[in-house]
């Protein structure tokens, strides 16, 4: 009964949004016979841009899940219109913060104890509030600089509550207008395992120690005693957000090295940990003037099968292109036995992959360096992307992974690095044993 | 409005109240909170139906006749727990200063979060109550003649609460009426912490912080000028 009042209050509120929405519409659609020609255009670029702050203000009081699936949609810049896209990357670092009240009960729900008795010292004001959580500054007892993460009360019940009505509503539908609701699933499954700090402790630890191999990149170290299944306490990793780092005027050196060690990160990730840090929006990479990168929440981890890299390292060698059979196993990997590889919309969808391919990771003996900061590859991706949805060319299991391929790509990009992609890629690609016709 | 009526009086009342409370007063309310400290226990144990006074005097060390002097039913010693209570936030209230220059929606947040912690230890003691309090003729009815005072006392708290707020321009002018209107979400808001499951009842917690917002909003975009 409590679960289902609360469902209702939500769905209150969501419509309420939606009214909102229609409501200023409709206003427009009113005056539309009084203006003409560009004057119309101007006022529908105010409106949907008054339209999409509506939509990121009422995503930020609902928070939690909602707010996530606005964030995932920022990121899918094909999807949505610029106005749009700006006011809901807003989503990305802020989100309205507990007062220290609610966040102090929440601690004590967790410890038995309040902040102030468990560190040393508890800055009661976080410095980051997100959709689920928001991130603290704290000193142990044993003088460490940490940072502590803690949960919006409830988060987990009020996304299983969202997605029911969210697909009861069919919201997301008419938002996205292409998403299948498979993968609606895979989002719903992510932004879940986001709230379970346990498993992103386990993630961190993971990742820990499988990155140590590359030196440029900085893991975090979990406090375990310190650590609850809504709070989890950290130490702190130094680095400056994208934004904040590209102020700084980084000379082109270094942002080469950025660009190469993101590359590396990538493909190790990839080929050798088999797990994706996959949470690609810029806010959880940090940045330092000695190259090495900062990675931080690993709520998103997506653990690969090893049938997908190895699809995925067929797939980026393009002898699928001369290959039915390897065409056929590869399409088989992506989406099961249901999907024909004979399917006509299947194969414009892998030309469209393999075009991007060929500008972003060219195939050759001696792989040109590229220069990120070219419009063409956002173009690129963006015509890809635009392709694969037309197309309904989604598969769960890639999901992830292409989102943060997609989120390098636009790293790399807005850092205007010069990398040799397929370099890098070529360092640890499994060898690809050739299928015997 | 019979209920304004009874505040004036009350507040009357009050100002008769303040001396400084003598020895024998002192003394008095001493045993009262050892009875209520063993009743309280024995109910955690039988439920408040299946707690005797034979019990409770015998635990508080005290005659059974005593016990009438001091609390004629088990009811009047659930009033007292509430006076307790209500003494308790009142006073808390006035220690934090950093929460009286808090948004409303966190001072609202955080008194009834402090009534809440102040229960915890008695959730069924509470349920119990909140059961017999729908009976007509009980004196935990909100109704009833014996509750007024308490209730009134804490409508007062509210209604000081609220009107920093409304000094501050932070909501319109709510009145009495708003002190009212959140004595009644408190009382809906232990039903559902009553039925709350979730660990640490953090159901309750967001249900309350989501709430209290959102009031606070619509208060400010003037719905309460009707």
């Amino acid at each position: 009964m409590n679960s289902r009042r609360h469902s209702i209050g939500r769905a209150a509120r969501l419509a309420q949004m939606g009214a909102g929405l229609a409501g200023s519409y409709l206003a427009y659609q009113l005056q539309r016979p009084f203006t003409n020609g560009d004057a119309g255009s101007e006022q529908r670029r105010a409106l949907r841009k008054n339209s999409a702050r509506k939509i990121r203000e009422g995503l930020q009081d609902l928070r939690g899940p909602v707010m996530k699936l606005g964030q995932a949609l920022s990121m899918q810049s094909h999807l949505l219109d610029a106005e749009v896209i700006e006011e809901l990357s807003g989503l990305q670092m802020q989100a309205p913060p507990m007062h220290p009240t609610l966040m102090r009960a929440q601690f004590k729900g967790a410890f038995g104890k309040n902040p102030d008795e468990v560190f040393r010292s508890f800055e009661e004001q976080p410095f980051a509030a997100a959709s689920l959580g928001q991130v603290h500054n704290a000193v142990t007892q044993n003088g460490d600089d940490v940072v502590v993460k803690i949960q919006y009360p409830a988060i987990r019940e009020a996304i299983e509550s969202d997605f029911k009505m969210l697909r009861a509503a069919g919201f997301a539908g008419r938002v996205t207008g292409h998403l299948p609701a498979t993968v609606i699933d895979e989002v719903e499954r992510g932004i879940v395992a986001e709230t379970d700090y346990v498993q992103e402790a386990r993630n961190i630890e993971y990742f820990r120690q499988h990155l140590a191999p590359l030196s440029f990149v900085r893991v975090p170290k979990v406090y375990r005693e310190l650590s609850r299944d809504q709070v989890l306490t950290m130490s702190r990793v130094t680095g400056l957000r994208l934004q904040e780092f590209l102020r700084t005027n980084p000379a082109q050196e270094l942002r080469d090295k950025i660009g190469t060690a993101l590359t590396r990160l990538f493909f190790f990730q990839l080929f050798r940990v088999q797990a994706l840090h996959a949470d690609p929006h810029p806010g959880n990479y940090l940045f330092n003037d000695d190259g090495s990168v900062g990675l931080v929440d690993f709520g998103c981890v997506k653990y690969l099968k090893p049938e997908v890299v190895r699809c995925y390292a067929q797939f980026w060698s393009r002898e699928w292109v001369h290959d039915a059979h390897l065409f056929a196993e590869i399409i088989r990997v992506i989406f099961g036995p249901k999907v024909s590889p004979d399917e006509p919309r299947v194969r414009r969808c892998m030309n469209g992959i393999r075009r991007f391919y060929d500008e972003f990771h060219p195939l050759g003996e001696h792989p040109a360096v590229l220069d990120l900061a070219d419009s063409k590859f956002m173009d690129g991706l963006n015509e890809l992307a635009k392709t694969l949805l037309k197309n309904k060319f989604l598969s769960p299991e890639f999901l992830f992974l292409s989102r943060t391929e997609s989120g390098m790509c636009l790293l790399l990009h807005a850092l205007k690095s010069r990398v040799i992609t397929t370099q890098i890629a070529r360092e640890w690609m499994p060898a690809i044993s050739k299928r015997k016709k | 409005m019979s209920a304004l009526i009874f505040m004036k009086r009350s507040r009357e009342q009050r100002k008769g109240e303040a001396r400084p409370a003598g020895k024998r007063d002192r003394n008095k309310e001493k045993t009262k909170e050892k009875i209520l400290a063993a009743a309280l226990e024995l109910f955690r144990e039988h439920g408040l139906d299946g707690t005797t006074t034979k019990q409770i005097s015998r635990k508080a060390g005290i005659a059974e006749g005593t016990l009438f002097n001091y609390f004629k039913t088990k009811e009047d010693l659930a009033l007292f727990f509430f006076q307790k209570e209500t003494h308790d936030l009142v006073e808390w209230y006035g220690k934090e200063t950093r929460l009286q220059r808090a948004p409303l929606p966190e001072k609202l947040f955080a008194v009834i979060h402090r009534q809440l912690e102040y229960i915890a230890p008695y959730e069924e003691f509470i349920g119990a109550v909140f059961f017999r309090s729908l009976q007509p003729h009980s004196k935990l009815s909100p109704l009833s003649l014996e509750s007024q005072e308490l209730r009134l006392k804490y409508l007062r708290f509210v209604r000081d609460v609220l009107a920093q707020a409304e000094e501050k321009k932070e909501i319109p002018r709510v009145g009495d009426l708003g002190a009212y209107a959140i004595g009644l979400f408190y009382i809906g808001i232990v039903m559902h912490w009553l039925h709350d499951t979730s660990r640490a009842k953090q159901k309750t917690l967001a249900l309350l912080d989501r709430s209290l917002n959102l009031a606070t909003q619509v208060l400010k975009k003037g719905a309460w000028d009707w």
